[in-house]
């Protein structure tokens, strides 16, 4: 008798609690800044103008990992046959982007949200090579540069060849994360590769021709070399704690991320970027809405907030120092001067329309990364 | 009911347990390694587990192993100090200082290892306060020796722990004739107590060796990505690249390591068993 009052008093809790709290997940890759942005910023904004929904910010790894995590969990539930899935809205990268959607586990949502029509960029069509129109909105674009400790660094390098000689003057002054610790590294040497390996409109655009890859000996042979005389750290925040530290002088960064820390004070104020030629990396995060999501409707209102010029502004722009995701002229009125121009301290626009690159297409990007593991690393 | 069948149906849990949670997993997980995804005996995962890791697997043995010896030089004079020692205020704070590492977590240990160790962390700082080197000349130990030390660090009490007690149930009237007829502290240690304590040294050793194989947030903390151990590189093929295949030949890869030494310690132990009657 108990034990049937109590299931009798479960099922009813558990009725209850359905009933009146919504739960909509949000599963993020990338660094703690992006959870944090989810969890402190948004989530609660949204909470508060759709009383009785919770907003749960799930963080899944930096780098290209969390995304790959985000895609198994998506694809286990396919293959399992899950009427519902797990996630709500997820936030990955590029190169996941096009794997998503070319295997249909995402919705078509865009074109349903108020806010798709402010996007006009490539990156909200094209991902890395694979069709991704309709399927994601750009969250933010960001940029990866060298940071530089300007009171150490005097005979700042402008491109990477330069760098390079700095390098080998300056032995262990130099840091990065290799490809095993977040975006940052594999931006230094996927810039490094289109630097040397010649040809890089082809990597960019393609056509994807699997022998290309057999011209990048010699560039990747230099890079061998050049990390003899550089710290290998261990991630995109251990990069720029040892820049913290002054334990090395000069290191890729993510703008953004860089632009936080010198704000909260966890950089010395002499730090500064600079884009190195022939270019390096940067990348949109695209929030996207699973195929089968049990909330989709409030997943897609959260995203037309998260779109929105005045979020876009405040969150995006002023509070995280990411570059707009939406088309910079929606957000004109929305900002100060002085935020909007904080972006563009050491990097003008002009520097980032020159040498601001896109990451190769996925199927380059990933033999450059294999070529780093077998003729770099090992 | 006869008691051998009583026997085996207490076992049966624990033998199960086994079966489902250890040797299954393991069975699929050696499966994925040799064939490929038409489920036809491959090598390929092997030969690129080698081309892109060969570096690493010869620098996971090198740390593994240094951290054994280390490990082993550590525990004995400890040990031998906690069994030899005649000021029983050494003894008492030793046995009360050398366990603390047995309960501090791994990833712990090298997150205090990445603030002690670092180039401007506070070893350094302490040498560079008194008046040691200049704060130029420091080193940051973040790189191999990170890795050593913090393994080093937390596997010496747990070998201490298992030598220690092995040295005390040891007949103390051999020790003592031997220290009545003028032989040396040390020389008791090395002649008399180390040739009977060496069964018990040898598994505290293999079962740290196999702890160290495993522990991924070591490597990743306290050191940066290349060379790395071979968990971190397995971590990275399924993370980034959800690559089970390259990762379960890493695996098998890491047994062939482990059993290499049990099977040079059970070898040991037959050839002991052979001579001396039980």
């Amino acid at each position: 008798m108990k034990s049937k009052l109590l299931a009798f008093a479960l099922a009813a809790g558990l009725a209850i609690s359905a009933a009146s709290a919504q739960t909509l997940t949000v599963a993020t890759a990338g660094d703690q800044n992006m959870v944090d942005y989810i969890k402190d910023y948004l989530g609660p904004m949204f909470e508060k103008a759709n009383p009785g929904v919770k907003v749960v910010a799930v963080g899944t790894g930096p780098g290209d990992g969390g995304s790959q995590k985000i895609y198994e969990k998506l694809d286990a539930q396919k293959k399992a046959g899950a009427a519902k899935v797990d996630f709500d809205v997820i936030v990955v990268h590029q190169k996941m982007a096009g794997t998503l959607a070319s295997e249909s586990l995402l919705d078509k949502y865009r074109e349903r949200i108020a806010t798709g029509t402010l996007v006009t960029r490539e990156t909200a069509d094209n991902s890395l090579g694979a069709n991704v129109s309709g399927y994601v909105m750009p969250m933010f674009h960001s940029q990866t540069a060298i940071a530089y400790n300007a009171d150490l660094v005097k005979d700042v390098p402008n491109s990477y060849t330069e760098l390079a000689e700095w390098v080998k003057k300056n032995p262990k002054k130099f840091g990065y994360n290799g490809i095993k610790g977040g975006m940052s590294g594999v931006a230094f040497v996927s810039g490094w590769v289109t630097a040397f390996g010649g040809d890089a409109g082809k990597l960019e655009k393609g056509p994807y021709d699997a022998a290309t890859k057999a011209n990048w000996d010699k560039a990747l042979g230099d890079l061998k070399a050049f990390n003899t005389n550089v710290v290998i750290t261990p991630g995109n925040a251990g990069t720029l704690d040892m820049l913290n530290r002054g334990e090395i002088a000069m290191g890729p960064v993510w703008v953004d991320m860089f632009y936080s820390w010198m704000a909260e004070g966890k950089l010395p104020p002499n730090m500064k970027l600079k884009l190195v030629s022939p270019g390096m990396p940067g990348q949109p995060m695209y929030y996207a809405v699973p195929a089968k999501a049990a909330e989709a409707k409030l997943a897609e209102k959260f995203i037309a907030l998260a779109t929105s010029p005045e979020v876009q502004a405040e969150g995006i722009v002023k509070r995280f120092n990411w570059y707009p995701g939406i088309d910079a002229k929606n957000l004109q009125g929305k900002l100060s001067e002085g935020d909007w121009k904080k972006l563009f301290t050491d990097i003008t626009p002009e520097d980032l329309a020159k040498n601001g690159k896109p990451f190769p297409i996925a199927p380059y990007f990933n033999d450059i990364l294999e070529g780093y593991e077998k003729k770099v690393a090992n | 009911m006869t008691q051998k069948k009583i026997g085996l149906l207490l076992l049966l849990p624990a033998l199960l347990m086994v079966l489902v949670l250890f040797l299954f997993p393991l069975g699929i997980s050696m499966h994925a390694a040799f064939t490929d995804k038409q489920g036809v005996l491959t090598f390929e995962h092997f030969i690129k587990a080698q081309s892109l890791y060969s570096t690493d697997m010869m620098f996971t043995l090198f740390i593994t192993l240094t951290a054994s010896v280390l490990v082993c030089l550590c525990s004995l004079v400890l040990s031998g100090l906690m069994g030899l020692s005649e000021s029983r205020f050494l003894v008492a704070s030793l046995k009360w200082l050398y366990r603390w590492p047995l309960f501090i977590p791994f990833i712990v240990a090298a997150q205090c290892m990445r603030t002690f160790l670092a180039k401007n962390g506070l070893m350094n700082n302490s040498f560079v306060a008194l008046g040691l080197y200049e704060p130029a000349s420091s080193i940051s130990f973040l790189d191999w020796r990170g890795i050593i030390i913090t393994f080093v660090w937390k596997q010496t009490p747990f070998v201490t722990l298992m030598l220690a007690g092995a040295v005390a149930s040891l007949d103390r009237s051999m020790i003592e004739a031997a220290r009545n007829l003028g032989a040396s502290r040390l020389r008791v240690m090395v002649e008399i107590i180390i040739p009977q304590v060496m069964p018990v040294l040898m598994v505290g050793l293999i079962l740290s060796f196999v702890t160290m194989m495993s522990v991924l947030s070591v490597p990743m903390m306290v050191a940066g990505s290349q060379p790395t151990l071979l968990t971190v590189d397995m971590a990275f093929r399924i993370n980034s690249y959800g690559d089970y295949p390259t990762a379960n030949a890493l695996g098998v890869i890491s047994y062939c390591m482990t059993s290499l030494v049990a099977w040079f310690y059970l070898r040991q132990q037959m050839r002991d068993h052979a001579h001396q009657p039980m």
